[in-house]
């Protein structure tokens, strides 16, 4: 792997807005395929955002919703993607305001590995012990991540997890894309040296 | 190899994709140990990000959301619901309040007169029941025994 991915759909932008103005007059094909083709980001985004425990269907779900109702604020501007991102960011900024009110999981749960589902890493390898390392290095990062300063834990989650372009994640914030870079670069610093660190 | 190896920043850079400066770029084309860095945190990220979830999971969530969005917002009409009747309230408050029994007008006078009446026909009554019978039967408690002195 030479570089993170990129999110692109197959709509392209005016196939995009068409969509968006479609899906405005109540045509539910339209909304349903401007759904279907940014869902995977809305999931990806809740599910690295939301601490564990908390029910990242139900916030992908409100997310898509809360877009298909304020579709007439969507300028066409920015990308669809970003303004998308914007409403799960959000949302996932006000259900980690009403947890801290409440507190109920911590936020550290993944650090120490207790929650964190690794399905991505079957358990059934060969080798075990390189399956543990493996483990260990994505508990460290994902611990890393929990670490930073909120706003960085929103850039690296968006462009590593939720694969935006800096465009993206600058409309999803609200911020200008020098801002985002400057977030990125101590993000992924911060991280990457935790993590080669800790290699063994 | 003339170049040193890539420093945090021009990694981070690496990292992120960004432009490397030619002689930066020139030496990664070319450095196994600076790639292999570069790729592990890649890979390393891309594991993390854990797997996505299954179509049947992702068109359950579609789905609920269009059958919310197409159904009725009953928001608006909690809302509606809710000032329509305030206004009402508000609007018969008057109302409610001249239909309220009115406060009892008292007549001092009058009431004078009846406790003259009163205390014409019987002087005591004007006297607590408890005090008249311990000035006029005073009882008293001796070993345990009531009995009248």
């Amino acid at each position: 792997m030479a570089s993170v991915a990129r999110w692109e759909t197959t709509l392209g932008r005016e196939g995009e807005r068409e969509l968006v103005e479609a899906a405005r007059r109540g045509d539910r094909d339209a909304a349903e395929t401007l759904l279907e083709s940014h869902e995977l980001l809305v999931f990806r985004t809740c599910g690295r955002l939301l601490p564990p425990g908390e029910d990242v269907e139900a916030a992908v779900q409100e997310t898509l919703l809360r877009a298909l109702r304020n579709l007439g604020r969507f300028t066409g501007q920015g990308t669809f993607a970003g303004w998308l991102a914007a409403i799960a960011v959000n949302l996932c900024r006000d259900r980690l305001r009403r947890r801290r009110l409440v507190p109920f999981l911590s936020l550290e749960g993944r650090e120490k590995g207790e929650v964190e589902p690794l399905s991505a890493i079957p358990s059934s390898e060969p080798n075990p012990e390189r399956v543990a390392m493996a483990r260990q290095a994505v508990n460290r990062l994902h611990g890393e991540v929990s670490r930073l300063p909120r706003r960085q834990q929103e850039v690296f989650a968006l462009r590593f997890f939720a694969e935006l372009d800096l465009g993206d994640i600058a409309t999803a914030l609200g911020v200008d894309v020098g801002t985002v870079k400057t977030h990125l670069h101590r993000a992924v610093q911060r991280v990457r040296v935790a993590v080669e660190e800790a290699r063994p | 190899m003339s170049n040193p190896h890539l420093n945090d920043d021009e990694l981070n850079l690496a990292v992120l994709g960004e432009d490397l400066p030619p002689g930066v770029a020139g030496h990664l084309a070319v450095c196994l140990d600076c790639r292999r860095r570069r790729d592990a945190f890649l890979d390393l990220v891309q594991e993390a990000r854990g797997a996505d979830p299954d179509a049947a999971a992702r068109a359950r969530v579609r789905e609920r959301a269009l059958a919310a969005w197409e159904a009725p917002d009953r928001r608006h009409w909690v809302r509606w619901l809710a000032a329509a009747a305030a206004v009402i309230v508000l609007s018969l408050l008057p109302l409610l309040r001249g239909r309220a029994p009115a406060p009892p007008v008292i007549n001092a006078d009058a009431v004078l007169v009846e406790v003259e009446k009163v205390l014409d026909r019987d002087p005591l009554s004007a006297v607590a029941a408890e005090e008249i019978v311990d000035t006029v039967v005073p009882v008293s408690y001796e070993s345990g025994e009531r009995s009248v002195s």
